[in-house]
């Protein structure tokens, strides 16, 4: 694992449970865990004035197999997408279930966003402070309406939560984010159509270079304030798909990023060899846009 | 860091040899490189402050509020892991509460901060948990006027004219020692806190931040934690960031010549 | 047939085992004291209200809600307090009237203050947010909860509850829910001694939702004001100070007018009342 080298000297020392600090401060448990969201699929969130949309790529494990949902509906306002372990996905999608529920019980009103995501945030942050349990191993990217609106909020497993016009989760998202981050000025007045046709753009960007998006590996959901949240998979998310073909046939990029390489799930073979077919092809240029600029990390966004 | 490979820091409630408790040591290292708050005591009222480093131009301006209220006339701002600092606030909340509801009345600062000190202070004696990873800085207007605590990952808390935790805690210190606390109006403690975070923000001057500004004040907010208003807010970062350029002039101006 | 219970015999203690006379011996003493002392009475909560407030009104009209209660603490028969306030104000525009029981009144007051402050957590600064978030509709939904929840625990919090506001779409909206846990909605609504005097009044003016639409702010206010008049006269336990609150839907605020005095009440008949009390000297 790529948190192994930076602290090679304290290997096996403050690593083996959530409740031991680093002498730096840090909870190495925590950050592995974080890294098993790195190892999921990718999943793409975008919010407009009026519209949340949800993109993600489905895996399936042998080419006989069913493909992994990634998008969890939780109430007719209210839904995630998953990167990660699929089962603590369902654990704390299923506590965001009783929680809607109880709201429209006692109070006769939809769970707002907020409440909904730091009700599971606050929930992780007990398995990263005492024994007895792991940190939770899933992001999450909540979407939903409120009376205060749409909003997208990402979760991770430190019980970290925050507040996005755009975010991505998952293997190789540094991608998804670049675009993200050129384009994310334009997702407020976009069209709903709009917004899909963005999110499935940074969810081709995840893509390696001999993967395409199909109707069996892609899932669409949509929610807005007149509009109960809607999953498109399979035969129904075909539409989606055409529009984006009918926009760019082929892919926007002509460029792998090589900054995102800290993010990148290294030891997964597969997604290393992904790297470098792409890395390969990277002067080659066969999409239309060729000069774009290199993803800046994502912790350091100076202008 | 004598502390490494002697074995005494795997575990949170081992002492060392020398009666040291690592682990609490350790957590006090993930609130030290975090973003600075402050907290300011006036007269009459509380300011609390905070440097919201901004990790990605995707996140919501203005949202992702760092600063909470734990009851109606307390506020808390916090330095280091920022979901350690939620469970201190929900725990604050549960004291409150359940003061409210045993005497039916809010429940007094020094009182708050005792059951709050003991709270952190159980997750020093047990393996089985890991101390608080933050600096929580707790203000609030009760029967007896303004208190200001800071709460520290051992469970000590003091009592504060004005406390600073985060990575420009020194800067932000020496620039509210030089204020004249027994005498500031909360007004204008609202506009020094905001120019001390700008100028504590200069430890950390290549990542981006927002600033957030709540206060409580009889006569401003007749005793109520409240974000400041917006016009007020952005007074007060105009201040801060005039401010900054008269003192630092000469040092921006070196800054911009190493630049090149 | 011998129609007394005790000669029918019970289940045979060969079959059954003995009978457990701790059924029988049921108390509503605390255990630590039952072992000295054993009660005769089985566990008991309220049984009645002690400390009372009377009536609550309240009426729709064209452009919101007009809702009163009056100013007295009853005691029995006894006029104890002259000064509680019975309507509540909950979040940005919601009122609660509330008649009953005073000290479960106050136990009702403490929740929603509890909920007000829980709701104010989430919003942060952002106001709108949080006059959003609680809304008229979700705080009765949620004292229908608490309500039904005491009854059903046979402790119940000895109230009966109008509320008064506005809903997610700021429409006006107007509620009842009583110690019961049954809610009901209509145009006019009226608890206690209100129900059998004042109903009657208010529905004459307003009988129906499309009656709303003609009764205009200042006619709902007239009418309300007379309704206490009446109540004043005919209900021994009201009270001629009491508070109104006005809202209005167009504006969406909420107008809240303490010590409202009964005016040109006319008293000469009193004389000719005979029979009643202390002989008139």
């Amino acid at each position: 694992m790529v948190c192994f080298n930076r602290v090679i000297t304290f290997r096996n020392n403050y690593d083996n449970d959530a409740t031991t600090f680093s002498p730096t401060g840090r909870i190495f448990q925590v950050e592995y865990a974080a890294e098993a969201t790195k190892q999921g699929s990718a999943a793409v969130g975008l919010v407009s004035k009026t519209h949340v949309v949800l993109v993600a790529l489905k895996r399936n494990a042998e080419e006989l197999g069913s493909y992994q949902k990634k998008v969890i509906m939780i109430d007719d306002h209210l839904g995630v997408a998953l990167a990660g372990l699929a089962p603590d996905a369902r654990v704390l999608s299923n506590y965001l279930r009783q929680q809607a529920m109880s709201s429209k019980m006692v109070f006769n009103r939809p769970l707002s966003v907020s409440r909904a995501v730091y009700s599971i945030a606050d929930k992780a942050q007990e398995n990263t402070q005492s024994a007895g349990g792991r940190p939770y191993g899933v992001g999450l990217l909540v979407a939903g309406v409120d009376v205060t609106g749409p909003h997208l909020y990402e979760f991770q497993p430190s019980g970290s939560v925050l507040e996005y016009v755009g975010a991505a989760i998952g293997a190789r998202s540094q991608a998804s984010r670049t675009f993200l981050e050129r384009k994310f000025e334009d997702f407020p007045n976009a069209t709903r159509e709009q917004l899909i046709e963005y999110g499935l753009i940074a969810l081709r960007d995840t893509l390696a270079q001999d993967k395409e998006l199909n109707s069996k590996n892609t899932t669409v959901a949509v929610v807005s304030k007149n509009e109960k949240f809607t999953i498109y998979d399979d035969e129904n998310v075909q539409q989606w798909l055409d529009k984006l073909d009918s926009l760019a046939n082929s892919r926007s990029r002509g460029r792998q990023d090589d900054d995102d390489d800290d993010d990148e799930d290294d030891d997964d073979d597969e997604a290393a060899a992904e790297q470098a077919e792409t890395t390969a092809t990277a002067t080659s240029g066969d999409a239309p846009t060729t000069t774009q600029d290199r993803a800046p990390d994502a912790m350091d966004l100076e202008e | 860091m004598t502390s490494i490979g002697t074995g005494y820091d795997l575990s949170n409630s081992i002492f060392s040899p020398d009666g040291r408790n690592f682990q609490v040591e350790y957590a006090s290292k993930a609130v030290e490189n975090a973003g600075t708050s402050l907290g300011i005591r006036t007269k009459d009222g509380i300011v609390l402050a905070t440097e919201k480093i901004i990790t990605s131009k995707l996140l919501v301006p203005n949202k992702n509020k760092r600063i909470q209220t734990i009851d109606r006339h307390v506020g808390v701002v916090y330095s280091g892991l920022i979901p350690d600092g939620r469970h201190f606030v929900n725990r604050g909340r549960d004291e409150a509460e359940s003061f409210r509801s045993l005497y039916k009345e809010p429940i007094g600062i020094p009182g708050l901060l005792d059951r709050l000190g003991y709270y952190v202070q159980a997750y020093t004696c047990y393996n089985s948990v890991r101390p608080f990873g933050i600096n929580a800085i707790v203000g609030g207007i009760d029967d007896d006027g303004p208190h200001l605590y800071m709460v520290e990952p051992s469970g000590v808390y003091w009592g504060y004219y004005a406390a600073a935790a985060g990575k420009g805690r020194q800067t932000a210190k020496a620039e509210l020692e030089k204020l004249d606390l027994t005498t500031i109006s909360t007004r204008d403690a609202v506009k020094e806190a905001a120019r001390i975070i700008y100028l504590a923000h200069e430890d950390n001057k290549d990542k981006e931040f927002e600033l957030e500004l709540t206060w409580i004040s009889k006569e401003e907010t007749n005793g109520l934690h409240k974000f400041v208003p917006k016009d007020l807010l952005e007074e007060a970062i105009k201040y801060a960031e005039e401010e900054g350029d008269d003192d630092g002039s000469s040092d921006s101006s070196s800054d911009e010549e190493m630049d090149d | 047939m011998n129609h007394n219970p005790f000669h029918w015999g019970r289940p045979s203690d060969s079959t059954y085992g003995p009978y457990n006379q701790q059924i029988a011996h049921a108390s509503n003493v605390n255990p630590m004291a039952r072992q000295q002392q054993q009660s005769d009475f089985p566990t008991m909560h309220t049984q009645r209200p002690m400390m009372t407030g009377t009536s609550v009104l309240a009426i729709k009209y064209q452009d919101g809600i007009v809702i009163a209660a009056d100013n007295m603490g009853s005691y029995g028969s006894l006029m104890k307090l002259d000064n509680v306030e019975r309507l509540l104000k909950v979040g940005q525009d919601t009122i609660v009237g509330i008649s009953g029981d005073l000290s479960d009144l106050q136990a009702i007051q403490r929740i929603l203050n509890d909920l007000e402050i829980d709701e104010s957590y989430d919003a942060g600064d952002d106001e709108d947010a949080l006059a959003a978030g609680l809304k008229a509709n979700h705080v009765h939904e949620y004292l229908t909860r608490i309500m039904y929840n005491r009854r059903s625990k046979m402790d119940p919090l000895w109230n009966a509850c109008i509320v008064a506001g506005f809903d997610d779409e700021g429409k006006s909206f107007l509620k009842y829910v009583d110690l019961l846990g049954v809610a009901f909605a209509s145009p006019t609504l009226a608890t206690g001694f209100g129900a059998h005097l004042a109903i009657p009044l208010l529905r004459q003016r307003v009988d129906s939702e499309a009656d709303v639409k003609k009764l205009t702010k200042a006619d709902a206010i007239q009418l309300i004001k007379d309704c206490m008049k009446v109540l004043f006269y005919r209900d021994a336990r009201s009270l001629d100070k009491y508070s109104m609150a006005v809202l209005s839907e167009s504006d969406q605020k909420v107008e809240f007018h303490k010590d409202v005095k009964v005016e040109d009440m006319k008293w000469a008949f009193a004389k000719g009342i005979k029979g009643y009390g202390m002989p008139q000297l």
